[in-house]
């Protein structure tokens, strides 16, 4: 896409966008900060001119003489930057699914480029407003896909550290009169300079005239209007609570020109992330192992409230589980293909942990042993030894926890 | 050759012009030259004992520095010496300030990095070590170290290390500013100077 292209050298034909930001600090149009992050903008990073360009007559008297810059420095930086944009591309490149999310952001980060450049030239640029509303179940990859926007909007110089902070209403909401909107302040503050990702947004609007719930829509609102240079608020959640929230908060909607569309995973595709959730961890899924999971996808994600992508996770994880368990216990040698594979009876064993007995498929059922009312305290006790084994360890914990 | 630029840069208080007066001591200027470059463009320039130019610049009244001063260092680079002109700058703040002189210094401050040799950003280490990196650094830092990324002579001077609450505040902009230079100082009691002279060194 044209917005890899390495920024252009600069020179003095950046210079009236480089006078205008400054005359907007000294006429106090802008604060400091917006200045500075503009400077990023129009210099597509911390590059530096390898011309001396004349500074803007009138705030700093003569210029002093300078020497020539190296170029390899300037364009070290522009090209640290690209690369990681282009790692975070390819993060979202190689997600299986998600393809119209994918155009979405594509045509996002075009968007944004050609404003830059736009502003490079003088020529009218819209400040990127990028508000969005998210909608789809949970597990299509909202939250892994705005975690990634994050990153790309830093590396493209629009955010200044692209992290997210991810709150819901009992993170926004308060107790009293007054409450609600330091709460919810606190929280944009957290977030500026980045994303603030409200998960389950309608539950903001639940309570009705009298709920402090409107309270944080209204901080949000000002936050989003005042902080829109440097601040993306996404509000996220199931489509049809999304639509029904959005349509009661019309003063909402006009401030929110991006929306995306997470639709649900079909089964091949949730397979596929199953493949990449286990190459990631370094484990396989035997055939047998796929084809069971396929069953257990096939019949479950018809089910309402479906977890997607993050139910293909947790089958994975307690699998992963169960495969400890199975090697440990049943004391066969171990090698490097054991270790890795994740079979049949790993996967009934995981689905019927986590979804009972009546869920497991049947050819699941006589896998393992562990129905005595004592097998839970087993099941403890061997998930310690696996624990201490170092069999756990690894990316299944910590930030990857639901 | 022309004389290199450096810039101390960062929001108000943080210590600018105490660092700058007192490391162009350290690196051995006894009378200080500071010349001034007003707002409007006029030039001046003085001569100035260090004690008295500390007295007068630098102070704990927000702005006290609202225009750019300079002073000339000659620092030994390789076999020879490099002139130096390290430039103290107004603060930055986070918001658009009423006073328009006020204003325009900082516009000024903000000329100087685009084109310095070396950019010396200044944070209070103990601030952020009291009020936690959100209140403590200011969101004009975070932009100022995405604008300088990866530039050779760009370097975080943490100040106030004399201050109890500086250790976990440099942790703290260690954690923030990772992957970027960080150099503890305190521009009170001269310490840290001898490694913010070697990155200045290296870096021209
Ligand atoms: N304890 C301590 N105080 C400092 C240090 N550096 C500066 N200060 C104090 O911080 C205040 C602001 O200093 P100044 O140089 O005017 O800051 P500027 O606004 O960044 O130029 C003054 O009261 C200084 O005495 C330091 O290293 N330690
Ligand atoms: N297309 C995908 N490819 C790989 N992993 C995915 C994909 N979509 C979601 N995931 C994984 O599924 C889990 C849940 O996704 P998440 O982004 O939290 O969903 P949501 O926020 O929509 O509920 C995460 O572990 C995420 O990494
Ligand atoms: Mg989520
Ligand atoms: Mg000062």
């Amino acid at each position: 896409m044209s917005n890899t292209r390495p920024s252009a050298p600069a020179g003095p034909g950046d210079f009236p966008a480089w006078q205008r930001i400054m005359a907007d600090v000294a006429e106090g149009r802008i604060n400091p900060s917006e200045a500075v992050r503009r400077l990023v903008l129009v210099r597509g990073g911390g590059a530096r001119s390898a011309m001396p360009t004349t500074p803007p007559e009138g705030y700093f008297g003569p210029r002093p003489a300078l020497s020539a810059v190296p170029a390899a420095e300037a364009a070290d930086a522009a090209e640290l930057r690209r690369r990681h944009l282009e790692e975070a591309r390819r993060e979202l490149a190689t997600m299986p699914g998600l393809r119209s999310v994918k155009e979405t952001v594509e045509e996002l980060l075009a968007w944004v480029q050609v404003q830059r450049w736009r502003m490079r030239e003088n020529l009218s640029s819209e400040p990127p407003v990028l508000h969005m509303v998210f909608r789809g179940n949970p597990g299509t990859g909202k939250t892994t896909v705005a975690r990634l926007i994050g990153r790309m909007l830093r590396d493209m110089g629009v955010l200044s550290k692209g992290h997210l902070v991810e709150v819901e209403r009992a993170d926004l909401v308060g107790e009293y009169i007054g409450h609600t909107a330091q709460k919810t302040r606190e929280q944009i503050k957290q977030a500026l300079g980045g994303i603030l990702f409200v998960d389950e947004a309608y539950s903001l609007a639940r309570g009705g005239e009298r709920d402090f719930g409107k309270e944080a829509i209204d901080v949000l609102v000002r936050a989003m209007e005042n902080h829109r240079d440097n601040l993306a608020v996404i509000f996220a959640g199931y489509p049809a609570e999304m639509d029904r929230f959005l349509r009661a908060n019309p003063g909402l909607v006009s401030r929110l020109p991006i929306q995306i569309d997470f639709p649900d995973y079909a089964t091949d595709e949730l397979l596929q992330i199953a493949d990449l959730m286990c190459q990631q961890r370094q484990y396989r899924l035997t055939e047998e192992g796929r084809a069971r999971l396929r069953e257990f996808l096939e019949t479950e994600r018809r089910a309402v409230n479906f977890g997607n992508a993050r139910t293909v996770r947790n089958i994975l994880e307690a699998a992963i589980r169960q495969q400890a368990l199975r090697l440990v216990g049943r004391n066969l040698p171990v090698d490097r293909d054991r270790l890795m594979q994740i079979e049949a009876q790993d996967v009934s064993a995981a689905v019927k942990r986590l979804f009972g007995e009546g869920k497991a498929p049947a050819a699941g059922r006589e896998s393992e042993a562990g129905e005595s009312p004592a097998a839970a305290g087993r099941d403890a006790a061997m998930q310690r030894l696996a624990q201490a084994l170092g069999l756990l360890a690894g990316p299944w914990t910590g930030e990857n926890a639901i | 050759m022309a004389v290199q630029q450096g810039v101390v840069i960062g929001k108000t208080n943080v210590g600018k012009t105490l660092f700058t007066i007192n490391f162009a001591s350290y690196c051995g200027v006894q009378e200080m030259h500071i010349s001034f470059r007003e707002p409007d463009g006029r030039r001046s320039s003085r001569v100035l004992q260090r004690e008295d130019a500390a007295a007068e610049l630098a102070g704990p009244e927000p702005h006290k520095t609202r225009r750019l001063q300079s002073i000339s260092l000659e620092l030994p680079v390789g076999k020879g010496t490099r002139h130096l002109e390290l430039v103290d700058t107004s603060g930055l703040t986070d918001y658009v300030h009423r006073d328009v002189e006020v204003r325009r210094a900082i516009a000024q401050s903000l000329a100087m990095i685009r084109d310095a040799a070396l950019i010396l950003h200044m944070v209070d280490a103990a601030l952020v070590g009291e009020s936690g990196p959100v209140a403590g650094l200011g969101e004009v830092d975070y932009q100022v170290a995405q604008f300088a990324q990866m530039r050779r002579g760009y370097a975080i001077l943490a100040n106030k290390m004399d201050l109890p609450a500086a250790a976990r505040g440099l942790e703290l902009v260690r954690s923030e500013f990772a992957g970027h230079v960080i150099l503890p100082v305190s521009a009170l009691h001269w310490l840290g100077f001898r490694e913010v002279k070697q990155f200045v060194a290296h870096a021209l």
